[in-house]
């Protein structure tokens, strides 16, 4: 198992930034090598996202569960992906914690599960280019927020959901 | 193990492999496949496009600009770096990077901008071109634009380079390196002849006066390759040597900035330790090696 976890801050505030972390329009615009999303239901989303460090790049059929969403302190999904060769177990979180000046900070982990190729590049080399993914990411989602692009919560958590790595 | 099926093109011209990179959304680049088909062989990238930029010759070739800058154009053969006298008389560090890079069979093929591509921190031309301060120029369909070394490497094998775009030349300020009080060294470890380096070192040294009794070093970089996720620029050591002659204390202290600064991956044959241990080393050896070519009035390689 792998774990990653960093922080991002934003001025904006977290009931702005809780919307767009939770319209899946707006994750499939930054969410990283995300080719599409689709909402199955208001816990389910189906995603084509394809991801990885240099020409190594399968592309992933992912399954996310929203196991959390207390708005707006605390998101949680379960995720699983499979591409040729390769496949991802992963639960995230993030919570938003109010800054003193009003703002927000983004405190994020995550603990997956890699196997196949991708896995073979090492802990380092994942967590390196994770780091990147996710500010990317981050900076893509609040620069929506900041143009006033318009985004509407749509996410809601599955009722008795419990995330965790089989 | 063969490839997976994929298309090849053949452009001639940077205009007409943009456009394809435009068109083409999962094409991989290749420039002297010295690496990409080992991995496409093994399956572990499977694109449905490649475009060979082999045949465009307007990415071949070395030329000074009318600023003074040296430019190194992207599918310029490792070969071609190595034997190329105006690098050695003003860039020495290239072609000594790249007498260096794996055996004659890959350097005869393999280029600089596959290299700074593939951004492997092990990669010679990254370190060398980080501390030679040098720029990247990227064209895509839409626009050309530059990037400086120290903001093109991301993460492991992660570049500011978009997917629409081509590396078309590495351009490298020659103002700061005087070649007659300049010196340049490139060396690394490497556990065997024609592998990857365990560690790589490279250093600039400019000193004021080489004919003084104990020249001042003006102006030093560092870069260390392999001793991070990306290659790594060492201003620490830079900072304790400059404004003074070279001592064993201010090498040292360079020593000793360079281990600090180094955060490895351990690998089959070098635990983390010892690659910080031959960071500090290479750095100290290397960092020598270019103040005592600056002193004796020759930039280039006093073996050569």
């Amino acid at each position: 198992m792998m774990e990653f976890d960093g922080d991002f801050e934003s001025d904006l505030p977290r009931e702005e930034l809780w919307k767009y972390f939770t319209d899946p329009d707006v994750l499939a615009e930054c969410a990283p090598g995300c080719d599409s999303i689709e909402m199955r239901s208001p816990h389910e989303l189906t995603a084509t996202v394809a991801v990885g460090v240099g020409s190594v790049k399968p592309t992933f059929d992912v399954d996310a569960v929203v196991t959390k969403a207390d708005r707006p302190e605390l998101l949680e999904m379960q995720a699983d992906g499979n591409a040729s060769r390769n496949a991802f177990d992963l639960v995230a979180e993030m919570a938003l914690v109010e800054t003193d000046s009003g703002g927000t900070r983004v405190d994020w982990a995550a603990r997956t599960e890699v196997s196949g190729m991708i896995a073979s590049l090492g802990q380092r080399a994942l967590g390196s280019v994770t780091h990147k993914l996710v500010n990317d990411f981050f900076e893509d989602l609040e620069e929506k927020a900041r143009e006033g692009q318009p985004a509407e919560s749509k996410l809601e958590a599955k009722p008795d959901a419990d995330a965790s790595l089989e | 193990m063969k490839p997976a099926p994929f298309e090849y093109h053949r452009p001639t011209t940077v205009a007409e492999a943009t456009a394809l990179l435009a068109e083409h959304r999962d094409a991989e680049l290749m420039a002297g496949n010295q690496s990409l088909g080992i991995v496409m062989a093994n399956r572990l990238a499977t694109p449905d496009h490649i475009v060979d930029l082999g045949g465009v010759e307007e990415l071949d070739g070395i030329e000074e600009r009318a600023d003074g800058d040296i430019a190194v154009g992207a599918m310029t053969t490792h070969r071609t770096i190595e034997r190329s006298d105006l690098l050695a008389e003003r860039l020495p560090m290239l072609p000594e990077a790249a007498a260096q890079i794996a055996g004659p069979s890959v350097r005869n093929r393999g280029t600089l901008g596959g290299s700074v591509g593939e951004a492997d921190p092990a990669g010679n031309y990254p370190a060398a071109l980080l501390a030679l301060d040098a720029t990247l120029e990227l064209a895509s369909a839409e626009e050309t634009r530059s990037v400086p070394v120290a903001d093109y490497f991301i993460a492991y094998m992660f570049t500011d380079l978009g997917e629409d775009e081509i590396i078309t030349a590495a351009r490298v300020p020659t103002d700061p390196f005087p070649p007659e009080r300049t010196g340049m060294a490139f060396l690394e470890l490497k556990p065997a002849a024609q592998t990857w380096p365990t560690v790589s070192a490279a250093s600039v040294v400019r000193v004021d006066d080489p004919d003084a009794d104990d020249p001042v070093i003006e102006e030093v970089r560092l870069a260390l390759a392999n001793a991070a996720d990306v290659p790594l620029r060492v201003e620490a050591a830079e900072e304790a040597l400059e404004g003074e002659p070279l001592s064993e204390e201010t090498l040292d202290a360079a020593a000793a900035a360079a281990t600090e600064a180094a955060d490895p991956e351990a690998e089959m044959h070098a635990d983390r330790e010892f690659k910080e241990e031959v960071a500090g080393e290479y750095a100290k050896r290397s960092l020598e090696t270019s103040y005592e070519r600056a002193t004796d009035g020759d930039s280039t390689r006093s073996d050569a």
